[in-house]
């Protein structure tokens, strides 16, 4: 009987289930989009450009769990918040407590199973769709790469993980209304949830959480040395960190902007401010999981995007010269007229035999450009930023130099670079043949047609890749011509940087799927927290209706409220993300290379998903007209 | 002749759509109101106090008739317009207090001066001026949780009594407070009506909350029924409203 009476006025109660199914929904289908990944070790090896990445899922399993057993625990209490007021009517009218303890625990365990099933469907849906979509931007095969939107392993992990959550929810919710007295049950709506906010705890509060945020920031910028317990010490100070601020500062601070009597009594302010002040003392905890989920989602895509972005700068931090033309025509030199250029250099060589030999004398004339790694005592990099373009300076005393020194002096290492990587004289190139740099008497006594070679670079690369493709296909030829079979050619700007372009792809497909992921789980989070709680505001809205505010009122009053709301959080993520990027410096050059692209693609759906929010809360607390 | 603050003229309101099953809450209803006066308004459950009282308070819209309050009738007016006419010529006063439990006291009393956008140097006196009157200034930095039902009640007074309203509507405002809380707060009203000047429009269905009044208008199914006017003793006043109340049959010898 019991059961078919909570059926019947859970059907009654349908739009606010429907808002916790959707709820717990969305988070099920966020932790198993992330599993995907999470899971596939084989696809995450393959594709990302740090060793450490699998790693980080680790970690990132971690928070994500963490997140979602907080999110859990707040939605299933949502569920005993609704039905505690039926519960405590039925036992003054006789039912037993085990009873009712039972029925709270079947309840929310088979809301939760529910949204098991439905949450994996549509996170093997959202997988598929959003994985299809990214791929088929950035060019890039999922057969190829092993990536699976339905893949068993991830299915198993949040069937387990999810069922144990819902069991351990379910006890909660019973062992909680079991332990509750069937008065305090019926006047459940009544209690008031007021927090007073004590200035030492506050201070403490509000110092430790610097504290720990400054440690994680340190931590992050320092990345490179401190690597794993990096990683680990940075999640273990900021995430606990961004709670507290939420927690302490947060509610301190709208207490102080309502002592401004000035903001406060203007308008409708102090209600305003009245509403946000006691909002945020029960919003602490989702506003701080709002900007974790905000830091870690727009970081995802900020550092795919980034590493897109920063595929050619890297190309030039390897090679400072864009491209070595041997033996130019003269459609080549049309091609390089059309182009500006900043480095033009012309060096003289003679193929004979087995050997190469370039005229020292051209070299020296204008060394060519090369990266220089580390400062002069030669202490090695920290972050790729520090790789600086400088001309060759050593002078070459001896009479003839070789690659290897075995003919003659050992050339100096710089000199080596910029012959094997600037010249791009290698095996591809002059086959088996000895690099020679020579003097001008031996120069001379060689007998054979003298040949130029054209080192170069252009103002903007990116802008001309298509003449670099051309260039490069003659320059092939070229080598062909001396090896005397077909070469593939990997060296010069042009091929690296292709060939760093596909391989950021899969690092920029984790990241943008993921960003996805997670500003999609801190919309469903927000909008949820916002949306449960609109009820106990019908009435404070229609008191001031009652007494005369006009409704533009109430509605700028809302916009206020539910701005500021959105506005703390995403501050705190975003700060999150533009000292996180600093994580990727040992592997980016610039990692704010276009930063405003992701962030303002993030602030337009977030925008976007604030007026979506305002639109609902207005419908649920502004009266109606007649 | 003094002039009346509240006129209401041949007052019908019907529920219930055209066609079907139509209840006719209020029926040709007319009286009027003086400015200074304190008017109570009595009756059974059901005899349509509330909608009268909404109507006057322009929360609900009359079918026929005229509202005329401080010369203006607000049967003709706008939303916007009745908000604003809320916000500045009537006070409100309602069984549950209605105060907002997000703000603190002065807050609660400060807001219909804030709404209005009376200068932030102004408000504060005003705002002590008025629980000084209603003897609630110790408390005025409290939350509304942490005081009494009866101070509740004062500040939900002094919140319509802040911006000087042309009439304060009070409906059963001592329904949810004991008895002795319920003199204390009769006597303010009282005080209000005779220091202040304040017009007030009580609806109540206690005898001896009634009795505070200078005259009490019956109704019954929607009709004037009687108007009685206290002239001698409180105590006195009292035995007529009973004596009127045990006039009115029971919905069960009907």
């Amino acid at each position: 009987m019991l059961v078919k009476l909570s059926l019947t006025s859970m059907r009654k109660m349908f739009k606010d289930y429907l808002v916790l199914l959707f709820g717990l929904t969305i988070s099920i289908a966020i932790f198993y989009m992330f599993q995907t990944l999470a899971q596939n070790k084989a696809f995450v090896e393959a594709n990302a450009m740090i060793s450490a990445t699998m790693f980080v899922f680790h970690v990132g399993t971690f928070i994500l769990g963490f997140i979602t057993i907080f999110y859990i625990f707040y939605a299933t209490s949502f569920i005993q918040t609704l039905r505690q007021k039926e519960m405590a009517m039925y036992m003054t009218l006789g039912a037993k407590k085990s009873k009712i303890t039972q029925l709270m625990f079947m309840e929310t365990l088979f809301i939760g199973l529910i949204s098991l099933v439905i949450g994996i469907i549509i996170g093997m849906g959202l997988t598929t769709v959003i994985a299809d979509v990214l791929m088929d931007m950035l060019d890039f095969s999922a057969e190829a790469t092993g990536f699976k939107a339905i893949y068993a392993s991830s299915i198993i992990t949040t069937v387990i993980f999810y069922i144990i959550l819902f069991l351990l929810t379910s006890m909660v919710n019973a062992w909680k209304i079991g332990r509750k007295k069937v008065l305090d049950l019926l006047q459940a709506n009544k209690q008031e949830d007021f927090i007073k906010t004590s200035g030492v705890k506050t201070f403490f509060g509000v110092l430790f959480s610097i504290i720990l945020i400054v440690i994680g920031y340190y931590t992050m910028i320092h990345m490179a040395k401190l690597q794993y317990i990096g990683v680990i010490l940075a999640t273990v100070t900021i995430v606990p960190g961004t709670y507290l601020i939420f927690i302490s500062f947060l509610p301190f601070f709208v207490k102080k902007l309502k002592q401004n009597r000035v903001l406060n009594e203007t308008g409708i302010n102090s209600f305003t401010l009245g509403q946000l002040r006691f909002r945020m003392l029960n919003l602490t905890k989702v506003l701080g999981t709002v900007a974790m989920l905000i830091a870690l989602g727009l970081g995802a895509m900020t550092a795919g995007f980034s590493f897109y972005h920063n595929v050619e700068l890297q190309a030039s931090k390897f090679q400072a010269n864009d491209i070595a033309i041997y033996e130019p025509t003269k459609e080549d030199m049309k091609t390089l007229e059309a182009m500006e250029l900043t480095e033009e250099n012309t060096y003289r060589y003679k193929v004979i035999g087995n050997g190469v030999f370039f005229l020292k004398d051209s070299l020296l004339e204008r060394p060519p450009l090369v990266p220089h790694t580390g400062d002069e005592k030669g202490v090695g990099m920290e972050k790729l930023a520090d790789i600086k373009i400088k001309r060759v300076k050593e002078k070459l005393p001896a009479p003839v130099y070789t690659m290897d020194g075995t003919k003659g002096e050992e050339l100096p290492d710089k000199w080596w670079n910029a012959i094997s990587f600037e010249l791009n004289a290698d095996d591809n190139m002059f086959g088996e043949r000895t690099i020679y740099v020579v003097d001008q008497s031996h120069y001379e006594k060689i007998d054979t047609e003298e040949k130029q070679v054209i080192v170069t670079k252009a103002a903007d690369f990116s802008k001309h890749l298509s003449a670099f493709k051309q260039l490069e296909e003659r320059q092939k030829r070229v080598a062909e011509s001396y090896v005397g079979h077909p070469v593939d050619k990997t060296g010069g700007k042009y091929n690296n940087y292709v060939g760093l372009k596909s391989f950021s792809s899969g690092t920029v497909f984790m990241g943008i799927f993921l960003g996805i992921a997670f500003l999609m789980m801190m919309a469903s989070v927000l909008m949820f927290k916002l949306l449960s709680s609109a009820g106990a505001d019908i009435e404070r809205y229609h008191m001031l209706r009652k007494i005369g505010v006009r409704k533009s009122l109430l509605q700028r009053s809302i916009y206020r409220e539910l701005f500021l709301l959105f506005l703390f959080p995403a501050i705190i993520g975003l700060v999150h993300v533009l000292i996180g990027m600093q994580m990727f410096s040992f592997i980016m050059v610039e990692p704010y290379t276009k930063i405003w692209l992701p962030i303002s693609l993030f602030v337009a759906i977030y925008g976007l998903y604030y007026v979506m929010t305002v639109q609902l809360y207005k419908r649920i607390v502004l009266p109606k007209q007649h | 002749m003094t002039q009346a603050v509240l006129q209401v003229n041949h007052l019908n309101k019907l529920y219930g759509k055209h066609k079907e099953t139509q209840y006719h809450a209020l029926k040709d209803v007319s009286f009027e109101m003086k400015i200074g006066e304190f008017v109570g308004i009595m009756g059974p459950s059901g005899a349509g106090k509330t909608t009268l009282l909404n109507v006057i308070s322009t929360l609900d819209q009359a079918t026929d008739g005229s509202v005329k309050i401080a010369g203006t009738d607000i049967t003709k007016m706008k939303q916007n317009q009745l908000a604003d006419f809320r916000s500045q010529q009537l006070g409100f006063i309602f069984q549950d207090f209605n105060l907002l439990e997000n703000l603190t006291v002065y807050e609660n009393i400060a807001l219909p001066l804030s709404l209005q956008g009376v200068a932030v140097k102004q408000i504060k006196p005003n705002v002590i001026k008025v629980a000084e009157n209603l003897g609630i200034q110790d408390i005025l930095p409290k939350y509304p949780v942490t005081i009494s039902g009866g101070q509740k009640q004062r500040v939900a007074a002094a919140r319509a009594l802040v911006h000087e309203p042309a009439l304060i509507l009070a409906d059963e405002p001592t329904g949810a407070l004991d008895s002795k809380n319920a003199r204390s707060l009769m006597e303010t009203f009282v005080h209000m009506n005779e220091n202040l000047g304040t017009s007030i429009m009580l609806v109540t269905h206690d005898p001896l909350s009634a009795s505070y009044c200078q005259r009490i208008l019956f109704i019954q199914d929607g009709q004037l029924y009687k108007e009685i006017h206290r002239n001698h003793t409180r105590s006195a006043f009292h035995q007529d409203i009973l004596h009127v109340l045990s006039e009115f049959n029971t919905p069960s010898e009907w």
